[in-house]
């Protein structure tokens, strides 16, 4: 009543009022540094040499896109990522499926789900460190002693093994937030959907097909960008356990940005990197949000 | 009597029979999510010297509180080995715990505020609002992270626990707003209008009616926010150097590089890193999900 009784224009500027604090936090604290990011990318900036700060257009770009680094790195990342949001996914909807069921002990698991996600990625980093060790580590003791490898190996030494040892690691971390998304969106699914369905005749797979995937498809999509997303921009645990080793073969975009910056100090090199990354990220995002647009799913 | 005996077994074993694929299912989900967890747990009641042991000693023969204890007492009898990594343990959970509740709370009031604007009128930008929202959100952390050290270094608030509330703010907000927004347009508007219709001034409906039936997507939002800035170890890093201001996350890596320290101290801080979250997480779990059924998941 009284919302429709103010005017249309106060109504707007009511709106704006109360849009205007978190406006100014983001504008603040991210639109203004993703512009002063792009303007430091276009200059010769290096704080071992601070007093030259000297425009060079797009030099810094040209420098990426000719160093095979830039291209191992965006390798690495999608091979990361790709692993990342692939299981995240498909063990997402399995354990939500699971959760959704009726069992002894349901509850107690519905709890212990979240464990992971109150691990920060540092410590989780820290665990896995010592799992995967190649000395005195518990996965080498535990495959050891069921006979599955004969000697203790360096997992996190071999390139091919450290790379999937880091998904792993990730993925155990960040598979409960894409599990209660998705219970979350099971639980909306009206039983009697599934009833008449099975009175249809409908058998599992059916059910899931017909029923399930329909309403957990824009859940699904939501997860797949907050996943694609969190795996580009994955820099913690990469920090504790691999530090983009051995050699380079952990070394993603975002450690080669957080080696350029402040490693090498080159803060114009670093930004260019950075905003390769943001780059790429906005477009995941772009086709992400392109297809829940066509879905109707977007606006509300 | 006895047909019907046999006809009640009968059931009760297909229903068991049903229950045994999930039962199973739970069980394999369980010891994924327990083990790794559980490593670090045992490591941090074991002696060092049983923490190195090959092959590794999965329940600990000597089990041992010491390493807690260094916690409690830097000073003690342990002294050299841990006390860097032990005494700045409780003031790095001291200033997580502020940053953390600092970002939650903001968030609320934020999201709150912007989320029922987005929720309950139609205006001009606001789907370009909605989208702005959803864009910042994308921006990666490390491509943020030199301007705003820069900036925050000319206002001369490095290593100040604000600065850090105030950056974890702006990367949770946009995911608060969109979940209270979603929150909100389930709350029929006929509670709001009886509001009014009594009398209510707009800030007295928020208060007394909208928010108390929002509760579980508040928690959701509150939780989320939390999490993030419990978790984040790369801003607190580049813009935290002391015991004023840095989190645990920052302590934690910094003995985790640190080869002097033992490592059955370092699991320990770990477990003590985890604990806080832990507890919210376990309270909280029923309205998360609640929470997020209703707001982040839409018809």
């Amino acid at each position: 009543m009284r919302a429709s009784g103010i005017g249309y224009e106060r109504r707007t500027l009511f709106a704006y009022l109360l849009n205007a604090p978190s406006l100014v936090a983001i504008f603040l604290l991210a639109a203004y540094p993703i512009v002063y990011s792009g303007w430091l990318s276009l200059h010769k900036y290096n704080l071992k040499r601070p007093r030259v700060f000297q425009f060079i257009g797009l030099d810094n770009y040209a420098a990426i896109v000719s160093a095979p680094e830039f291209w191992s790195a965006l390798w690495i990342t999608i091979q990361f990522t790709l692993l990342v949001v692939t299981s995240v996914t498909v063990l997402g909807v399995c354990i939500a499926l699971l959760l959704n069921q009726r069992f002894p002990g349901r509850g107690i698991l519905r709890t212990l789900i979240l464990l992971p996600w109150a691990i920060p990625p540092v410590v989780n980093g820290l665990m896995w460190q010592w799992i995967y060790d190649s000395k005195i580590g518990a996965l080498n003791g535990l495959l050891v002693s069921i006979g599955i490898i004969s000697e203790y190996r360096g997992w996190l030494s071999n390139p091919t093994s450290a790379l999937l040892a880091l998904a792993f690691a990730d993925v155990w971390n960040v598979l409960p937030l894409a599990v209660i998304l998705l219970l979350a969106a099971l639980q909306k699914i009206p039983a009697e959907l599934y009833e008449s369905a099975r009175i249809d005749g409908a058998g599992p797979v059916q059910l899931f097909r017909y029923v399930t995937f329909p309403w957990l498809a824009q859940t699904l999509l939501v997860v797949l960008i907050l996943q694609t997303l969190s795996a580009i921009r994955v820099f913690d645990v990469i920090y504790v356990l691999t530090a983009g080793g051995p050699g380079t073969s952990t070394t993603t975009l975002t450690w080669k940005t957080y080696l350029t910056t402040f490693e090498t100090l080159d803060f114009g090199l670093g930004n260019a990197y950075a905003y390769a990354v943001s780059l790429i990220t906005f477009g995941f995002a772009l086709v992400y949000f392109r297809v829940l647009y066509r879905r109707g799913d977007f606006e509300t | 009597m006895s047909a019907t005996g046999h006809g009640a077994g009968f059931v009760r074993s297909r229903e068991t029979r049903r229950m045994l694929l999930p039962m199973l299912g739970g069980l394999v989900v369980a010891v994924y999510i327990l083990a790794p967890f559980c490593w670090l747990l045992l490591t941090s009641f074991m002696h060092e010297q049983d923490a190195l042991s090959v092959p590794p000693q999965w329940i600990p023969r000597n089990p041992t509180l010491s390493n807690y204890a260094t916690f409690i007492d830097p000073a003690g009898t342990r002294a050299i080995v841990g006390s860097r990594a032990a005494e700045q343990t409780f003031p790095g959970m001291v200033n997580s715990l502020i940053a953390a509740t600092g970002t939650a709370v903001l968030n609320l009031v934020l999201g709150t505020l912007a989320g029922y604007a987005l929720a309950r009128f139609r205006f001009p930008g606001r789907g370009s609002l909605l989208g702005l929202y959803l864009g910042s959100r994308v921006l990666p952390g490390i491509a943020l992270i030199v301007p705003l050290y820069l900036t925050i270094k000319n206002f001369g608030l490095l290593d100040h626990l604000s600065a850090l509330i105030v950056t974890y703010v702006s990367f949770t907000l946009p995911f608060t707003i969109w979940l209270l927004k979603n929150y909100f347009q389930t709350i029929p508007r006929s509670l709001e209008e009886a509001a009014f219709m009594d009398g209510a001034s707009w800030l007295q409906m928020l208060w007394w009616v909208l928010l108390p039936s929002a509760f579980p997507g508040l928690i959701a939002a509150g939780m989320f926010a939390f999490m993030t800035a419990w978790n984040d170890y790369l801003f607190a890093v580049i813009l935290t150097s002391t015991t004023a201001a840095k989190t645990l996350p920052v302590v934690v890596a910094g003995f985790a590089t640190d080869v002097t320290t033992e490592r059955t101290l370092m699991a320990t801080s770990g477990v003590l890193a985890i604990v806080p979250p832990l507890a919210l997480a376990f309270v909280f779990q029923r309205l998360i999900v609640q929470g997020l059924t209703s707001g982040a998941v839409k018809d």
